[in-house]
């Protein structure tokens, strides 16, 4: 067990509704107002906390430039109206940024040195597209064969995986088929409600003849991605875009999107102080490398040793937000370690919900503590994904 | 300038069916706004039925469209809201069903909406236009006429116009004008009879050859083989046409004819055959229902076999013997051995010809101006290479003539009405002579338009019989060249190769006809007497170097390809390219290359290379590296990148537009719509820079490249194909190797480079390539089969 001086507590955990990039229904927000928007969300649900008492701000982003660079989680802070002693940084470990952002946060607190801190995540990938706005890589990867895969986009490296764990076409699009069936019946009960902000966008049209500007505005309180029309027969029917001898598809794979997601984390010395009701102890967090032309099965081996590090054994995980890159990689991951695919993602996942990189992992938080507890579960449950050039990172947390 | 300029500002198309759509695609193509108008929708959008139309147009192949922007500047209407519109349209076109009952109505509500000097035309293929004419206001009879396009529009290049009795003259010039210059099409002046000109003949054709084929029993497919590209005929040659034409349409023309030609000798055959309506009952209307005459099951063709009244297994060829004769150069040679044979299919194919003469000769007064006009119809209209009176003018008028006779007096034609007196004339040599074509109901010789718009064809084209000879006035000619001159001082050079193939004595040509224009001559224009403008380098020439493998005489060849291409841009005259059908590889580095190119439309544009396993070796990846320089803001990799593609996956732009799209041609580069007129624009352009005080450009400095990292940005990607499968490894050393020369090798980013720096590195990676065992493969693989080898 690692040493702390306190535990941390999750006080607060929301996120902004997911949608489609570039052309979806955030295609127009920004990433920084996202994160503003959920900073405010997540503050209303403790109202009584002091934001003086905030030191630190800490947001995911997988690619800080552009309309999320020049340190959005600064701006995201006095956007949201919080003091200016409150501070801000801006972290990147491309998919897992967003539960590092709550590893960070809850360590300043375990450490003593802080008391209450905000962890994030935020993501345009309307704006800001995959790979960034340029991309520069380094010479040196050509030069020995073996770097190559350094190189290797993210499909192809599910197609790897795919190939090496056996995982079927068939499987996969299954896989997807299951994750949009989920989400879908999660809407449709109304199990997103509690964790979504509701946010409000405004589009603007010119009308060229009259000259004036035609806005409209609507409330977003729904994810975008998830389908009611997927069927096996139409997955089966789409071309592999990353092998042509391939099997994954965009159909089997995350999507891309927009969004933001927030949590609060406290010290019980603030819980007392303000009487606040703990959602969730933050227990621990590990990441581990992987060959980085099998980048998706990184999982496999950050969820063991998060495990070993939380002391308890995987059986003990209630509910297990697995990231979905790629249906190839969450399968052979949950084949491995014989995850019972019953406690996976059991509100869907990226495949359906949709994968806004940097955000991913504070959105995923906010699901994982709502649906644990309004399903009145309690005890352990985990955020995992896999992480660009060979990564794989498992947070844990304890539902109170 | 006349007193009647028309100006064109805008175009409205009456009916989005298949030809509407596409009449309105190529009028946008030329930038001609067009109102596209339909019958208002139903449910929803009232313009639901044009958008359809429109929206259809993105996907036809081949593709109705020269630029991806075009499709939007085709507005949708419906004649419910939107007939006020018609009174900005200076040219009105309709193209609606077939119907004279429909085609009167729509005239009514329209014509009160026209404008003043609106002229109004109607694109039927077959019903009669004075008929139509009684349909309009009298007011607005002058500005009446027929103008009849073929399918597809963009690339037939003949229009029919066909002037009711009331038309304008001077109407008429204009539209005429705009159809040739505008829209680049070939016009000829029908008659007002059944069908008009060319499917007058063409369907007849057709019909000959149905009864025919019945008569000698050739099955469908043979009937294919031997009266397609071995007759100088589409590929799709008889049955594949029709269908393609739509069985179903097929049938309609030939009632048209069977209706309208009660007294025609030849009535009998305006029918349709029983197994034709059999298949049209059955549904089995051609392509759009992916059966008909054909039909394909897997990967096996069937044909219908007419006298089993079944499908059967497609794919049988000519006999060897009768293809023999058909390959016979000497064309009176040829046409007595068809006759003479015994075998079946010699004796189909000579009733074939026999009985089209036979036909044409017979109405030649009724439907045509002139000889002429029937040739260019069938040639523009249906894609045979000769038209059937040159063919029979080449054979020998007088014997064609008589065994025409003898088989009319011995009862083997498909009509006994005997030929014209004119065609039996002792002293006929032909129909077309070098001062005109012959015209049966004046009986006397008819020459070309004076149209002023003609005046802009310096080589319009020709039929056989006509002077044909050298245009102006050879000023230089050597093996691969000749450079001459129209006395306007422009020096124009020709290549005289192969498929126009750049090799050594070509490169020679060019140099010598700069230094000659440079001395002499205000410009240069490189431009070919046909298409191709060209296929590329010479790699046959290279062959014998290369068998020894004097690799030194190969790098002193592409050094000079090289100084060529920057002289085309260096040298103290303006030099115009104009372009035409292939411009690939070593064509392309030319065109690209010189101050201006005036490229036809159909121009096929493309850095071909790595096709036989090369990388463009005359300035081409240096020129994209250069544009890419001058056109980035700020990041020379992005503005590399789509470059990088073009060349990497020899990307070829389908029309001159989209070279510009692509930017193998520069938006400052014109598309000329007609390719007979490219060579007196060329000229304007080249005298026009001159007249301008040209200067040659000044030698950039220098241009920043992408450098190293550029380059393992590019191979990022291409390690990402090369492992997903979707190129070979080699492919992958070519785009590698392109990557370095075109990010301007191991050079940090953002290094100022010069010209010379990337034609080294190009050069060297040339020669790299080259002395590939893959590279060397795929180029004897190019030259023994005429094909790419992926390996």
């Amino acid at each position: 067990m690692v040493k702390q001086v306190q535990e941390a507590y999750i006080v607060a955990v929301t996120r902004t509704p997911v949608g489609k990039a570039p052309r979806g229904m955030m295609r127009n927000v920004r990433p920084d107002d996202m994160l503003a928007h959920v900073i405010s969300g997540a503050l209303a649900q403790v109202p009584t906390l002091d934001p003086n008492l905030i030191s630190d701000c800490v947001v995911g982003c997988a690619f800080p430039e552009a309309e999320q660079g020049l340190n959005m989680a600064r701006i995201g802070v006095l956007l949201a109206g919080l003091p200016n002693t409150v501070s801000g940084i801006t972290i990147n470990r491309y998919c897992s940024s967003g539960i590092n952002a709550v590893q960070m946060a809850a360590d300043r607190i375990r450490l003593g040195e802080a008391d209450v801190v905000i962890a994030a995540g935020s993501e345009s990938m309307s704006m800001v597209p995959m790979m960034g706005n340029k991309v520069s890589l380094n010479p040196a990867i050509f030069a020995k064969d073996e770097n190559y895969a350094i190189a290797y986009g993210m499909g192809l490296t599910a197609e790897k995986v795919a190939q090496q764990w056996g995982v079927s076409r068939e499987d996969q699009d299954a896989f997807a088929v299951e994750s949009h069936r989920r989400a879908i019946a999660a809407i449709d009960g109304g199990k997103f409600k509690s964790e979504i902000t509701p946010l409000e966008v405004t589009y603007r049209t010119p009308n060229l003849e009259t000259g004036e500007v035609i806005s409209t505005t609507r409330v977003l309180d729904t994810d975008e991605g998830p389908r009611r029309e997927t069927t096996l027969e139409g997955l089966a029917k789409l071309k592999t875009v990353f092998d042509a001898k391939g099997s994954v598809t965009a159909g089997n794979s995350s999507q891309m999107s927009d969004g933001a997601g927030a949590v609060i984390l406290v010290s019980e010395k603030i819980l007392k102080q303000f009487n606040l009701t703990p959602l969730a102890r933050y227990v621990t967090f590990a990441v581990k490398g992987v060959p980085p032309e099998i980048m998706g099965i990184g999982p496999k081996e950050a969820i063991p040793e998060a495990c070993r590090n939380a002391g308890i054994t995987q059986d003990q995980l209630k509910w297990i937000e697995l990231n979905e890159a790629f249906a190839a990689q969450g399968l052979a991951v949950a084949r491995d370690l014989e995850l019972d695919l019953n406690l996976v993602n059991p509100h869907g996942g990226a495949i359906a919900l949709g994968h806004p990189l940097g955000a991913t992992g504070a959105i995923r938080t906010a699901t994982l503590v709502h649906g644990m507890r309004n399903a009145g579960m309690q005890g352990y449950g985990m955020v995992t994904m896999c992480i660009g050039t060979g990564m794989g990172a498992a947070g844990i947390i304890e539902v109170l | 300038m006349s007193q009647t300029k028309f100006i064109v500002r805008k175009v409205a198309v009456l009916g989005a069916g298949v030809m509407g759509a596409q009449i309105a695609a190529h009028l946008v193509n030329a930038k001609v706004p067009t109102v596209l108008f339909d019958l208002p929708a139903k449910d929803g959008n009232k313009n639901g039925i044009a958008l359809k139309a429109i929206d259809g147009l993105k996907k036809l192949k081949p593709s109705p469209l020269s630029n991806k922007d075009a499709v939007n500047y085709i507005q949708p209407a419906n004649y419910e809201e939107h007939l006020h519109l018609l009174k900005d349209c200076d040219l009105v076109i309709e193209a609606i069903a077939e119907r004279m009952d429909w085609k009167t109505d729509l005239y009514a509500k329209v014509a009160p909406h026209l404008g003043e000097r609106t002229i109004f035309a109607t694109n039927t293929s077959g019903l009669s236009i004075n008929q139509l004419a009684a349909g309009v206001p009298a007011e607005l009879a002058p500005r009446f006429c027929g103008v009849h396009f073929f399918n597809p529009p963009r690339y037939m290049h003949l229009v029919e116009i066909i002037p009711c009795t009331g038309s304008d003259a001077g109407m008429l010039d204009n539209l005429e004008r705009f159809l040739v210059t505008t829209l680049g099409k070939g016009v000829i002046r029908a008659k007002d009879t059944p069908n008009f000109v060319a499917n007058r003949i063409g369907v007849f054709s057709m019909l000959a050859t149905i009864a025919n084929a019945e008569k000698f029993g050739i099955r469908f497919d043979v009937v294919d083989d031997l009266t397609g590209p071995r007759l100088g005929r589409p590929k799709s040659a008889t049955f594949r046409t029709a269908d393609v034409v739509g069985l179903d349409t097929f049938a309609h023309v030939v009632k048209t004819m069977d209706d309208t030609l009660p007294n025609d000798p030849w009535h009998a055959y305006f029918k349709s055959p029983q197994w034709l309506q059999q298949l049209i009952a059955d549904g089995s209307l051609g392509a759009k229902t992916k059966r008909g005459i054909y039909k394909k099951e897997g990967k096996q063709m069937f044909v219908f076999d007419a006298a089993k009244g079944e499908y059967v297994g497609a794919g049988e060829k000519g006999d060897d013997a009768v293809k023999a004769i058909l390959k016979i150069e000497n064309p009176a040679e040829k046409f007595k051995q068809l006759r003479a044979s015994s075998h079946p299919q010699a004796q189909f194919l000579w009733a074939c010809f026999r009985d089209v003469f036979h036909y044409i000769s017979y109405h030649l007064g009724d439907i045509a101006n002139c000889a002429r006009d029937v040739d260019f119809a069938i040639r523009w209209g249906f894609g045979w290479s000769v038209g059937p009176f040159e063919t029979w003018q080449a054979a020998g008028w007088q014997q064609v003539a008589g065994w025409i006779d003898e088989d009319i007096k011995a009862g083997k034609t498909l009509a006994a009405a005997a030929l014209p007196a004119w065609a039996l004339e002792t002293d006929r040599a032909g129909v077309h002579f070098a001062d005109g074509s012959f015209d049966a109901t004046a009986g006397k010789l008819v020459g070309r338009s004076t149209l002023d718009v003609y005046q802009r064809q310096l080589a319009p084209a020709k039929v056989l019989g006509e002077t044909a000879g050298l245009l102006g006035e050879t000023v230089f000619e050597n093996e691969g060249v000749r450079a001459f001159t129209t006395g306007d001082d422009v020096l124009v050079v020709s290549f005289k190769s192969k498929a126009h193939a750049i090799g050594p004595d070509v490169i020679d040509g060019v140099n010598t006809a700069i230094d000659i224009a440079e001395a002499r001559f205000k410009g240069l224009v490189i431009w070919q007497t046909e298409e191709p403008f060209s296929v590329g380098a010479d790699l046959q020439s290279m062959l014998p170097a290369f068998m020894m493998g004097d690799w030194d005489a190969i790098d002193t060849m592409v050094h000079r390809f090289q100084t060529t291409s920057m002289r085309l841009r260096y040298s103290h005259i303006p030099t115009v390219a104009a372009t035409q059908g292939y411009v690939f590889g070593g064509g392309c580095e030319f065109a690209m290359h010189c101050d201006k190119v005036v490229a036809a439309l159909e121009s096929y544009v493309g850095l071909v290379e790595v096709g036989v396993g090369l990388l463009p070796g005359g300035g081409g990846c240096k020129e994209f590296a250069l544009r890419a320089a001058q056109n980035a803001q700020g990041d020379v990799l992005a503005a590399l990148k789509d470059y990088f593609m073009a060349i990497a996956t020899a990307k070829v732009a389908t029309s001159g537009h989209e070279a510009q799209e692509i930017g193998f041609f520069r938006n400052s580069d014109s598309v000329v719509f007609n390719a007979y007129e490219l060579l007196y624009v060329a000229k304007q352009q080249a005298l026009a820079l001159y007249e301008s005080g040209y200067r040659p450009p000044l030698k950039v400095a220098g241009f920043a490249v992408a450098g190293r990292a550029g380059a393992a940005s590019i191979k990022g990607q291409l390690v990402n194909m090369l492992e997903g499968h979707f190129i070979s490894q080699h492919d992958f050393t070519i785009a590698a190797l392109i990557a370095d020369v075109m990010t301007g090798g191991d050079v940090e980013q953002g290094t100022l480079v010069n010209e010379q720096w990337i034609l080294d590195l190009e050069r060297k990676a040339f020669m790299t390539l080259l002395k590939s065992s893959k590279t060397q493969d795929r180029i004897a693989n190019m030259l023994t089969t005429g094909k790419p080898l992926r390996n």
